[in-house]
């Protein structure tokens, strides 16, 4: 009995371990929290890049920035933050932000990213595609370790 | 004086290899500084920048840690949130490692190995951490303890990055850089203050050189261009070396620019009485600006002091000066500029007159404006146009010594009449075509002339007397023949009636020349005569190397023969000479019975003078051959053409 006992708390404590990481989008009116599974039941989209952090060419996945902020609702918005686990933010206009073609990357080379991979989530913009956003101004919209989106 | 010499200093040699050294200098320091500043500008900011970031990240996550693992061993313990900054520090020492952004920062000094030994001291505590989490241990101070040494070093590696080293260093570059930069800023604006000077003085010597001429230091003609006024009380005068062309063409410049020196000495000597200004137009011209109420006696010293024996090899060479003076509040304008051009008019007249000098006074003031009115009316008349002068001709007959009523010929004379100046003299008329190249169209309308005139007098009345022509200058030319043929014989005046009349000193150009002209037209017929034969340098030498046949003795031969026998006997002399030469004497200015009596006892010639006939108009001397045709020539009838 204490064993099956153990034995459930340690499946509902492996359950909690375990738990889906999630996005916590918000505004004035209300906030919505994405799991990775619903991120990822959005339209994806791949973008295979050259990056600042690693040598020769990523494929990243997940869901366009523009279908995960239309789940809370863009209309109305005039900013957008972005804020990382270690506390790290930027923010910027929705428009402009909107204009990089940035995924919310829900996996890296097809497998899901732990933080110390930089994951859960990872703001990644298609820099080979696009060369002009390579530029460090645009960089720092690469946040890693996404935890929450803010809109005003 | 004075100035001149600190202008000399001033552009001295050592001046100006100073200012060019400053320049170079200059130049230099720019150069290292821009050198220096390419090394600082090598060190990108944006790497320094992004260095500082990633190291104040590691800072920061490295506390968030820190504070967690601090906190388990209270009541905030958060396990979930000790393990997430445990693997976003873990993340951040990977990042440093790994990513391609952050290689300035590892590669920047020891960073990398430092980093390296960081990591792997964090990862070291994972399996400690993980005990502890899962609650196989409670030592969490164990852990603390692991960590301290670990943030220690840490905090070490931001402090040596950001105050240490080369970024230290780097802010101390940028400094001396900006204080360079400031120095040269304020050493370029002093030398280039001080070179603009430099030039802005050099720019004023020039302009001032410019206005002097540089082998004599007098002023030049630049100076007259800036010259604003000159006092009425001065006289202008207008000078020029009269044989300076001479001595530049025999001698060279070196003896020309000697004659230059020394005619300048003897104009300041003859000027020394006065105050004047001597200016420089030319190695041979000067312009005079002189006070004088004496303008004769002014010109007397200048004459006598510019008349001078010029000594050059061995050879003696006579100088002379030519002035041109417009005196002292004389004319009627009182700009500068109009009685300077009226001092070079004088000098220009007096050359034109052989004189050595000549005063801009009322006599050649109207002389000059009668010359141009005479020019004006030329002009017009010979373009056939409207004109306020009118060209004529008379004819004085030459008659035979036989007979004083047997008219042989004429001497077709021009007579001009200005409205405002009345009758012109012939002479001047004939000078100023010459001096205007009018020559030839003179020529020509005079030819035109007589053949209008005269035609009828040979067509219809078959007259074969000589007409005598007087040739200007310029008709001696290759286009002779051709006006003689088109306008004299083409109109219908026998080649046999015309007599060119040609004077010792035109013909003195070249009797090769004037002999071919000659040639062509007496093979047509016409005639030529030797014209006031005994006023020229070298009559003789005309008389045998020219092809006429007519001799025209000078009236100074006839005058006072009736008073000397020598005279009468030197008349005969020349006559004889002539008809020995075959040579057909006219001889000139018969002016009374005496005279015409001698004449024709000497015989054989013909006579022009006013005894016999004057000049007059072609209607009487056609009236004057109609009334004596019968009773002179019997061996000429009068035809009535049908």
């Amino acid at each position: 009995m204490t064993r099956v006992l153990l034995l459930l708390f340690f499946v509902i404590l492996t359950g909690q371990a375990q738990a889906e990481p999630a996005i916590t989008l918000s505004d004035a009116s209300g906030s919505l929290t994405l799991v990775r599974s619903e991120l990822e039941a959005f339209p994806q989209t791949v973008i295979e890049t050259e990056t600042p952090y690693y040598e020769g060419k990523v494929t990243f996945s997940g869901p366009s920035l523009r279908r995960v902020l239309e789940a809370l609702g863009i209309e109305g918005h005039q900013e957008v933050t972005f804020r990382a686990l270690n506390d790290y933010s930027v923010t910027g206009s929705v428009s402009s932000v909107l204009d990089l073609d940035a995924i919310v990357a829900t996996r890296r080379n097809g497998a899901a990213m732990s933080v110390r991979q930089r994951g859960p989530f990872w703001i990644m913009l298609p820099l080979t595609e696009r060369p002009e956003l390579d530029d460090p101004q645009y960089h720092r919209y690469m946040v890693w370790q996404l935890a929450a989106i803010e809109l005003k | 004086m004075g100035s001149r010499s600190a202008a000399q200093r001033v552009f001295s040699r050592p001046v100006v290899v100073t200012l060019f050294v400053a320049l170079v200098l200059l130049l230099g320091a720019s150069f290292h500084t821009y050198r220096q500043d390419q090394e600082l500008q090598s060190v990108s900011l944006a790497e320094l920048r992004m260095a500082s970031w990633n190291l104040a990240q590691l800072g920061h996550e490295a506390d968030e840690f820190g504070h967690e693992l601090r906190s388990m061993t209270t009541v905030a313990a958060d396990q979930d949130q000790l393990l997430l900054q445990y693997d976003i520090l873990w993340s951040r020492y990977d990042y440093l490692l790994q990513s391609r952004e952050s290689a300035p920062t590892r590669n920047h000094s020891d960073n990398e190995s430092r980093l390296r030994s960081l990591f792997s001291q964090l990862r070291a505590m994972e399996t400690p951490l993980m005990a502890l989490v899962s609650g196989q241990r409670s030592d969490w101070d164990t852990l603390t303890m692991q960590w301290q040494p670990q943030r220690l070093a840490l905090q070490q590696l931001v402090v040596d990055n950001f105050v240490g080293d080369e970024t230290g260093l780097l802010m101390d570059q940028v400094q001396a850089s900006r204080e360079r930069l400031s120095l040269l800023s304020v050493l370029t604006l002093v030398v280039v203050a001080v070179i603009l000077c430099y030039l802005a003085f050099a720019l004023i010597y020039i302009r001032r050189q410019s206005r002097i001429d540089q082998q004599t230091g007098l002023p030049n003609a630049n100076y007259l261009q800036v010259l604003q006024s000159v006092d009425v009380g001065q006289a202008i005068i207008a000078c020029e070396i009269r044989d300076y062309r001479v001595v530049l063409s025999e001698y060279g410049t070196d003896y020309a620019a000697d004659l230059t020196h020394t005619f300048i000495d003897r104009l300041k000597v003859g000027l020394e009485l006065y105050s004047f200004q001597l200016v420089q137009l030319s190695p041979s011209e000067f312009v005079i600006f002189v006070h004088t109420g004496d303008t004769g006696q002014l010109v007397r010293q200048l004459l006598a002091s510019v008349h001078f024996d010029w000594m050059v090899h061995d050879a003696v060479l006579p100088v002379r000066g030519i002035f041109g003076i417009d005196p002292a509040g004389a004319g009627p304008t009182l700009d500068w500029q109009d009685r300077y051009q009226q001092a070079q008019r004088c000098l220009a007249q007096a050359e034109r007159q052989g004189l050595d000098h000549c005063i801009n006074n009322q006599d050649l003031r109207k002389q000059l404006m009668e010359e141009r009115l005479v020019h004006a009316g030329l002009v017009r008349f010979l373009a056939d146009e409207p004109s306020s002068l009118s060209l004529s001709l008379v004819y004085q007959p030459i008659v035979s010594t036989g007979n004083i009523k047997d008219i042989r010929g004429a001497e077709v004379l021009l007579r001009a009449w200005q409205e405002e100046l009345g009758p012109v003299p012939p002479n001047r008329v004939v000078e100023l075509c010459e001096r205007f190249g009018l020559g030839r169209q003179l020529g020509r309308w005079l030819f035109r002339q007589v053949a209008m005139e005269t035609r009828q007098l040979y067509t219809d009345l078959g007259f074969q007397g000589t007409l005598s022509i007087n040739l200007n200058p310029a008709m001696l030319a290759d286009e002779l023949e051709t006006d003689v043929r088109s306008l004299l014989l083409d109109a219908g005046i026998p080649a046999s009636c015309l007599c060119m009349e040609i004077t010792e000193d035109n013909a003195a150009l070249n009797f090769g020349r004037i002999n071919e002209l000659i040639q062509r037209l007496s093979q047509a017929g016409v005639g030529f005569a030797l014209d006031d034969f005994g006023t020229g340098h070298s009559s003789l030498e005309y008389v045998r190397e020219l092809k006429i046949d007519r001799l025209k003795i000078d009236r100074c031969f006839v005058q006072g023969i009736e008073h000397s026998a020598g005279k009468a006997r030197f008349l005969g002399s020349i006559i004889a000479m002539a008809e020995q030469g075959f040579l057909k004497s006219v001889v000139e200015g018969v002016e009374n019975e005496a005279q015409w009596n001698l004449v024709r006892a000497m015989g054989g010639s013909l006579v022009q003078g006013f005894f016999a006939y004057k000049p007059m108009l072609f209607s009487d001397f056609l009236a004057e051959i109609l009334t004596h045709w019968s009773t002179v020539s019997t061996d000429h009838t009068l035809e009535v053409s049908s």
